[in-house]
């Protein structure tokens, strides 16, 4: 998965990205589900309980299960029985990546991990980051461009092999939206909350409505799409 | 341009754990499309993006200008099986451009059939087909979404010579 990190403040620490992919590495030996030794999976063998799990196991569990009950059970960690927090763990990663960012003094920059988007700041020339949606089909143009100062953008969508986009009800694929984009504040619940909606289908909107602050945008398999009543005035206009 | 740092790429620095389902090799190779030529005299979006983000699908072979002018019509993507079902679609072009697409055949879930709330208004597919040629400085997108579903859009724009 590329990570960019495009940073336009004039001064900042050198070590900053370092230090910020430094941690996204270690982030990963944490909760890889692919490592047999990883604390994730064994959990998910039963061969340690969550709470003498590491700290940031911990919390990523917890806030897991707070999304959880926020979502009315359409975001999980636990999906036929088996752990995969990576629905939730990506967003984690980035956030702890923004701070490290701050720290060293970055103020004006954009994180992009494997399309999923913070902009904080300004670009240099005092505009807004102009944050692209890509088209589900031809995946050199944009269906819409979010105008963004400190804003996160996550997309989740179907027919990705991986457990975040089944229903964690069923267990099956959801499929009848192609994607969910979540625009918001903080990067966690635009991401959760976009697996979520995607997970939930049609309906999924609705869930995104009534979250203060937040904004969503669905494209269905038939190249339509929809958007929650407040989507329009974060874009620009139409070219 | 003042960047103290610019764009830097980690594509490989234990980063790639964060959704590594996301990158697993599929059974069955689904990008062996080439990215799909922006329709004529339009710029490519990601291209002016100082940080744009190196998918697969742009490191393949430019496409060559098409010897034949795309011509008028309903185009019927190939069927591409996926562990969902099997995803087909067909295109409309007019004037050298994809003026509708309509989903053939799409894997079924129980979700199809859910009520479209109030919130949820369909609207015309020109509106998602539309292109914008804004400056983008970042592109947000499931990088590895839907590949079954663009590959058989691909298909059918490849039998019009628009790809």
């Amino acid at each position: 998965m590329p990570v960019t990190v495009d940073v336009r403040d004039a001064r900042v620490d050198p070590a900053a990205l370092e230090e910020a992919f430094a941690d996204l590495g270690r982030m990963d030996a944490l909760f890889s589900t692919y490592r047999r030794d990883s604390d994730v999976s064994r959990i998910d063998r039963g061969e340690l309980r969550p709470e003498d799990a590491e700290p940031e196991v911990r919390a990523v569990l917890d806030l897991c299960e707070r999304y959880r009950r926020a979502t009315g059970g359409w975001f999980s960690a636990w999906i036929g029985g088996r752990l995969d927090p990576s629905g939730l763990v990506k967003s984690w990663a980035m956030d702890r990546a923004c701070a490290i960012l701050e720290r060293h003094g970055a103020r004006n920059y954009v994180l992009n991990a494997g399309g999923d988007v913070v902009a904080r700041g300004h670009r240099e020339d005092g505009e807004r980051w102009r944050v692209g949606i890509r088209h589900p089909v031809q995946r050199d143009r944009v269906v819409r461009v979010v105008l963004a100062t400190d804003v996160a953008v996550a997309t989740s969508g179907t027919y990705e092999k991986g457990t975040h986009v089944l229903d964690p009800h069923t267990g099956h694929a959801a499929t009848s939206v192609v994607s969910v984009t979540v625009v918001g504040p903080d990067i966690v619940e635009a991401d959760v909350h976009a697996t979520a909606a995607l997970a939930m289908g049609r309906s999924g909107l609705d869930l995104v409505e009534a979250l203060d602050g937040y904004e969503a945008y669905a494209i269905f398999p038939d190249l339509t799409a929809s958007w929650t009543s407040g989507f329009d005035a974060l874009c620009a206009a139409p070219a | 341009m003042k960047r103290a740092l610019g764009a830097v790429f980690a594509t490989t620095v234990g980063v790639v754990w964060l959704v590594t389902f996301r990158v697993t090799p599929h059974a069955r190779p689904v990008a062996a499309a080439p990215p799909p030529s922006p329709a004529p005299a339009t710029s490519e979006t990601p291209s002016s993006a100082p940080a744009a983000t190196p998918t697969p699908a742009a490191t393949a072979t430019p496409t060559p200008a098409p010897a034949n002018r795309p011509a008028n019509g309903s185009y019927t993507g190939a069927l591409v099986p996926t562990r969902f079902g099997d995803v087909q679609v067909r295109i409309v072009v007019t004037s050298g451009r994809i003026t509708d697409v309509v989903a053939v055949q799409m894997p079924n879930d129980r979700a199809r059939s859910a009520e479209i709330t109030q919130y949820v208004t369909p609207v015309l597919r020109s509106e998602v087909i539309r292109a914008q040629n804004a400056q983008i400085d970042v592109i947000s997108g499931a990088t590895f979404t839907s590949e079954a579903y663009a590959e058989s859009v691909n298909d059918a724009m490849r039998q019009d010579h628009l790809a």
